[in-house]
């Protein structure tokens, strides 16, 4: 951890030059200074592994409480059968309907670090995708390990949920969740086979206009499910999108994720400049979808069943539909 | 209302004030997202072996935040009230002279090329802050000695000149990097980590002691430059002093926290309307103020919309503007 260079301190210049109390304040404040504490995190039974973003983490061997920072992370959580063992989760965390009656320890990025400790968990469970690295530190420091997973593909987001299952002790659960979620991966890949891939525009913000850049989840599911990303050569996860380069590529679908902050409506979309003349518009080709394919979780599945019905509606691919 | 700084309205005043602190603090302490029992936290308080949930919250999370916020709203209001009598401009703040933006750029800089070794980096937004300090000086210099309207000059466009290079660095920040930022740009005191408090206390304590030292001198540079020149005021070094000084805190204060606003705008000008013009008086009523306003905030901003957290300078400036109107209009009328 970066210092301040002790000289800082040290360039006072000395001239007490007719001063009457020089230091009354001071002493008051030197007092105060005294009071300084430092903590010590306790002690527990724990191995040490590094998690995905390359901390090292030490993880209790039993692990009975755990809070997610992420609503990604808890419906992971969930999905291997620990919604027992969660005892707290964000705001956000809205899937599966139970999460929302966990306590809450705040936002992903601005968390409540007393109301984490307060919940004694054993373990946080955390994303640099919502995360602060700051909290991170904050936690370690109150002696609470945070495990990290990162995902930024389809196969990562399966690969971090069978990552959490080896750490929380569900190994098989999360194997074989996993291996349900391959299996409708690859039948989605057999249906759209040899099928024309669209060129798709998925919009993050719309004023101005934000995408997805190529190396996201998000456009990696828009592959899976058969469409071609606009902005493939575009830098950084949500790279702004200006007209001069939209024009030219002529997306032949539009995707919007509804969420409760952004439902513009396709009206709103004509009006918005040289929007008109695009493809998928004077096709009627633009879709809300879910918000789902924003989760890396285990739920990004049916989000990519969901793409490839609206993006491949001939081969008669119905949303949410299962095996 | 003035009083006479004499030492012993002055040793009153902070000790009145001191009490006033203390007892911010013990009300801030038993705030927060956690509901604490007034004993638990008394309990934490007194007996330093135990390691319960209180004891972490308290011991671990509220107190380093609370002594934090002291150590900044002292810094931050001592370096505006010694800039404000430096300047001879009642709208100077520290963060004038362009040295927040300074930290700022130094502290992004060091995300941009160093990654996580940086993150939040205090010394490169202190490195940045100096630099800044340097550079503003010798704009500032005319004619051997500082001039307030050329360094004001000087402070304002090297500020304007370094948001825009903020602006340029943070759209080519990943959206990751700009999360953090963005908080420390506010002004944020829940990052810093406990071990820097070690260096930061004793760094503005002996920094606003130092400022202490000109008091006098700066009551006589009220008058002009020139006048105090010929009642004996070593002018040029007064100046010096107090503006390395005020740099400094600032940096320092910056460094920790981000740019918390309006606290060291309208903490001398508070200061003022309590105790008058003697800056004998004037420091620690801004020190001991400024901390006490700044535990307020910091305060409100872990409560408000608890269990998330606002930045604190969301609250200083939220709550500062009106009240800086306020006083506007009752100066003015």
């Amino acid at each position: 951890m970066a210092r301040f260079p002790s000289k800082s301190s040290g360039q006072v210049p000395c001239c007490p030059s007719g001063v009457n109390s020089p230091a009354s304040a001071t002493v008051l404040l030197c007092v105060l200074a005294a009071t300084l504490s430092i903590l010590l995190p306790p002690a527990v039974s724990a191995r040490t592994v590094k998690d995905q973003t390359g901390r090292s983490v030490d993880v209790p061997n039993n692990l009975h409480r755990l809070v997610s920072l992420a609503p990604n992370i808890t419906e992971i959580v969930y999905a291997l059968g620990l919604g027992d063992e969660l005892v707290g989760d964000t705001d956000y965390c809205d899937f599966p309907p139970q999460a929302k009656n966990k306590p809450h320890v705040g936002t992903m990025v601005n968390p409540s670090l007393e109301r984490i400790v307060a919940l004694k968990p054993d373990l946080a469970l955390g994303t640099p995708e919502a995360n602060r690295r700051e909290t991170a530190d904050q936690l370690e420091r109150l002696g609470i390990p945070l495990y990290g997973v990162t995902a930024s593909t389809l196969a990562g987001t399966l690969a971090s949920i069978e990552d959490l299952g080896k750490i929380l002790g569900r190994a098989s659960e999360a194997r074989s969740l996993v291996a349900e979620m391959q299996a409708r991966i690859d039948r989605v890949e057999k249906r759209i086979e040899g099928q024309p891939k669209p060129r798709v525009l998925f919009v993050v913000w719309y004023r101005p206009l934000i995408t997805v850049g190529p190396s996201t989840f998000i456009a990696d599911v828009i592959r899976a499910a058969g469409g071609t990303p606009i902005g493939e050569n575009l830098k950084g996860e949500w790279p702004r999108l200006t007209l001069e380069e939209l024009l030219p590529q002529n997306p032949d679908v539009i995707l919007l994720p509804k969420t409760e902050s952004f439902s513009p409506s396709t009206e709103e979309f004509q009006s918005l400049p040289g929007w008109k003349d695009l493809r998928a518009v004077k096709e009627r080709r633009m879709f809300f979808v879910s918000e789902t394919v924003m989760r890396p979780g285990p739920r990004l599945v049916d989000a990519l069943e969901e793409l490839a019905g609206v993006l491949h509606p001939t081969v008669a691919f119905k949303t949410g539909e299962r095996q | 209302m003035t009083f006479p700084a004499t030492p012993r309205n002055v040793i009153v005043v902070a000790g009145v004030m001191s009490l006033l602190l203390v007892l911010t603090v013990l009300v801030s302490l038993t705030m927060g997202a956690v509901h604490l029992p007034l004993s638990e936290v008394w309990a934490a308080l007194v007996s330093p072996g135990t390691n319960s949930e209180a004891a972490v919250i308290v011991r671990g999370i509220r107190l380093p935040r609370i002594l934090l916020a002291i150590l900044v709203g002292a810094a931050l209001s001592v370096a505006g009230t010694g800039l404000q009598a430096l300047l001879r401009n009642p709208l100077a703040d520290p963060y004038v002279l362009g040295i927040s933006s300074g930290a700022a750029v130094g502290a992004i800089f060091a995300l941009w090329i160093g990654g996580r070794v940086a993150a939040a980096s205090p010394l490169a937004a202190f490195v940045g802050a100096v630099i800044t300090m340097v550079w503003v000086y010798l704009l500032g210099r005319h004619g051997g000695r500082l001039s307030s309207y050329t360094l004001i000059l000087a402070g304002v466009i090297t500020a304007s000149f370094l948001s825009a290079v903020i602006l340029f660095m943070l759209t080519l920040l990943s959206t990751r990097d700009v999360r953090g930022i963005a908080f420390w740009l506010m002004g944020d005191l829940s990052v810093t980590p406990v071990a820097e408090l070690r260096i930061l206390a004793p760094a503005i304590i002996l920094a606003i002691a130092g400022l202490y030292v000109f008091a006098k001198d700066l009551n006589v540079l009220l008058l002009g430059a020139e006048e105090a020149a010929h009642l004996g005021v070593n002018v040029v070094r007064v100046e010096l002093g107090v503006y390395i000084l005020a740099s400094l805190l600032t940096g320092i204060a910056v460094s920790a926290s981000g740019a918390i606003g309006y606290l060291g705008l309208l903490v001398p000008h508070l200061g003022r309307m309590l105790v008058g013009n003697d800056h004998r008086m004037l420091l620690p009523t801004a020190a001991l103020g400024g901390a006490i306003l700044l535990v307020l905030s910091d305060t409100l901003a872990r409560t408000a919309v608890a269990p998330a957290e606002l930045p604190v300078g969301a609250v200083t400036a939220v709550a500062g503007a009106p009240v800086f109107i306020y006083l506007l209009r009752k100066t003015a009328g």
